[in-house]
C-alpha cells in the first residue's frame, strides 16, 4: 500500500512538472508580435517628411525633431550659395576689369560746352544716395554673413571678427529701413521715365554706343538705364521682403518658409551687388561727364547732347535753358 | 556734397530710431514664452540677454 502512494505520489509530481514544461515552451500557433503593425520611425519621415512630435514646452516649434530638407539647404547655404555669389561677383569684377582696359573710358567726344543742363534736382540725388549708401554697407554686411567666415576670420581671429560681425549685423538689420525707403521712393520718382518704349529696343540694337563711337538717342534714360530701375526696383522689393521675413523669424511661415527666404534673400543679393558694381563702373570711370549728374545734379550740354539727345530736345522745348558760362572758343581744327 | 552726407544723416536717424523703437517693441524670447503652466526663466549671463 505505502509503495502504491509513492508511485501516486511520483505520478502526480512527474505530471506537474510535465504541465509546467508544456506551459512555458511558447506554442507556435498562438504567438503574437504586439509592436508588428506599429509605426516605425521610417515610415515616418517618409510619409511626413519630418519627425514631430508634441510637446508642452511654448515654443511649439521645438516640436519638430527631424526636418531633413534643412540637410539640402544647409548644402546650399554653405556651397553653392558661395560658388554662386563668387561668380557672380568675382567674374563682374574681371569683366569690368577687361572692358576698361580695352575700351577704355567712354569719352565726351566734342568736349566741353561749359553750358550745363539741370538733370537730377536736390531731393531725388539725396533719394539715390541715402539707397546707395546703405547699399554698400548691406552689401558689404551680407557678404560678411556668407563670406566673413571662411575668408575674413582666418586674418583677424576670432574676437576681432565676432566684434566686427555683431556691429555688421546691426548694421545689416537696421540701415535696412532707410534702403527700403529709398526703394519706394525710386520707384515713385521715376517710374515715368523707365517704361520701356521703341527708342529703346532701337538703342539696344546700337549696343548703346559702348562699342566704337555710336551715339544712339535716348530720352532722359537709357535703355541700360531703365534696366537698373527695374532690378533695384525688383530685386530692392525681393531683397526687402525676404530680408524683413528672415529679421522677425517664423512671424511669416514655418521652417520651410524661412529656408526659401534666405534662399531667395541671398541669390538676389549677390547677383544685385553684381549689377551694382556695373553701375558704380559706368557713373564714375566708366564714362566722361556721367558723374556730374549724382553729384551737382547738372550735366554739361554736350554731354547730354551725345547722350540723351531726346532729353535735351525736351528739356528745351519746356523752356529750361542750359545754363553756365558762354561757350568757349573751340580752337579751330 | 550737401545732399550726400544730408542723406547719410537722414540714413543713420531712421536706423537708430527704429532700433530704439523695435527695442521697446520687442520682448526677449523667455519673456515672450513664459505662460502660466511655463516659467521659461531669465538665462542670466549664460546666454545673451538684454544687458548681454
Amino acid at each position: 500500500m505505502a509503495s502504491f502512494g509513492r508511485f501516486i505520489r511520483l505520478a502526480v509530481g512527474a505530471c506537474a512538472f510535465l504541465l509546467i514544461i508544456a506551459a512555458s515552451v511558447p506554442c507556435n500557433a498562438q504567438q503574437v508580435n504586439p509592436t508588428a503593425s506599429s509605426v516605425k520611425e521610417q515610415q515616418l519621415l517618409q510619409e511626413l517628411n519630418r519627425i514631430q512630435g508634441r510637446v508642452s514646452i511654448p515654443d511649439q516649434r521645438s516640436g519638430v525633431l527631424e526636418q531633413p530638407a534643412g540637410r539640402d539647404w544647409r548644402e546650399f547655404r554653405n556651397v553653392t550659395l558661395r560658388w554662386i555669389g563668387g561668380i557672380a561677383i568675382l567674374g563682374t569684377i574681371a569683366v569690368m576689369v577687361i572692358f576698361y582696359l580695352t575700351r577704355g573710358m567712354v569719352r565726351l567726344e566734342s568736349g566741353r560746352s561749359g553750358r550745363t543742363l539741370v538733370r537730377f534736382t536736390a531731393f531725388e540725388r539725396f533719394v539715390h544716395w541715402m539707397t546707395a549708401s546703405c547699399f554698400i554697407v548691406l552689401a558689404i554686411s551680407g557678404l560678411n554673413i556668407t563670406f566673413g567666415r571662411p575668408l575674413l576670420l582666418p586674418l583677424v581671429g576670432f574676437e576681432t571678427f565676432s566684434e566686427w560681425s555683431q556691429w555688421a549685423k546691426y548694421a545689416h538689420n537696421y540701415l535696412s529701413f532707410p534702403f527700403t525707403i529709398g526703394v519706394v521712393l525710386i520707384f515713385l520718382m521715376w517710374i515715368a521715365g523707365n517704361i520701356p518704349n521703341k527708342v529703346d529696343v532701337d538703342w539696344l540694337k546700337r549696343g548703346g554706343g559702348i562699342v566704337g563711337h555710336d551715339h544712339p538717342p535716348a530720352y532722359r534714360f537709357n535703355a541700360g538705364q531703365k534696366a537698373i530701375y527695374w532690378i533695384v526696383v525688383i530685386g530692392g522689393g525681393a531683397v526687402a521682403v525676404t530680408g524683413y521675413a528672415l529679421m522677425f523669424p517664423f512671424y511669416l511661415s514655418g521652417i520651410e518658409g524661412m529656408q526659401l527666404a534666405q534662399i531667395v534673400h541671398s541669390i538676389v543679393a549677390v547677383l544685385f551687388i553684381a549689377a551694382m558694381m556695373a553701375h558704380i563702373y559706368i557713373g564714375t570711370i566708366g564714362m566722361e561727364g556721367a558723374f556730374d549728374a549724382m553729384g551737382t545734379g547738372e550735366v554739361d550740354l554736350n554731354w547730354a547732347k551725345e547722350h540723351h539727345s531726346l532729353w535735351v530736345e525736351e528739356e528745351q522745348a519746356k523752356g529750361h535753358t542750359p545754363s553756365g558760362s558762354t561757350p568757349r572758343p573751340i580752337a579751330a581744327e | 556734397m550737401k545732399v550726400f552726407l544730408a542723406a547719410l544723416l537722414f540714413s543713420a536717424i531712421v536706423a537708430v530710431g527704429l532700433s530704439i523703437l523695435l527695442d521697446a517693441i520687442q520682448e526677449p524670447s523667455y519673456v515672450a514664452f513664459t505662460t502660466g503652466g511655463a516659467r521659461v526663466g531669465n538665462p542670466g549671463h549664460n546666454l545673451v540677454g538684454p544687458n548681454g
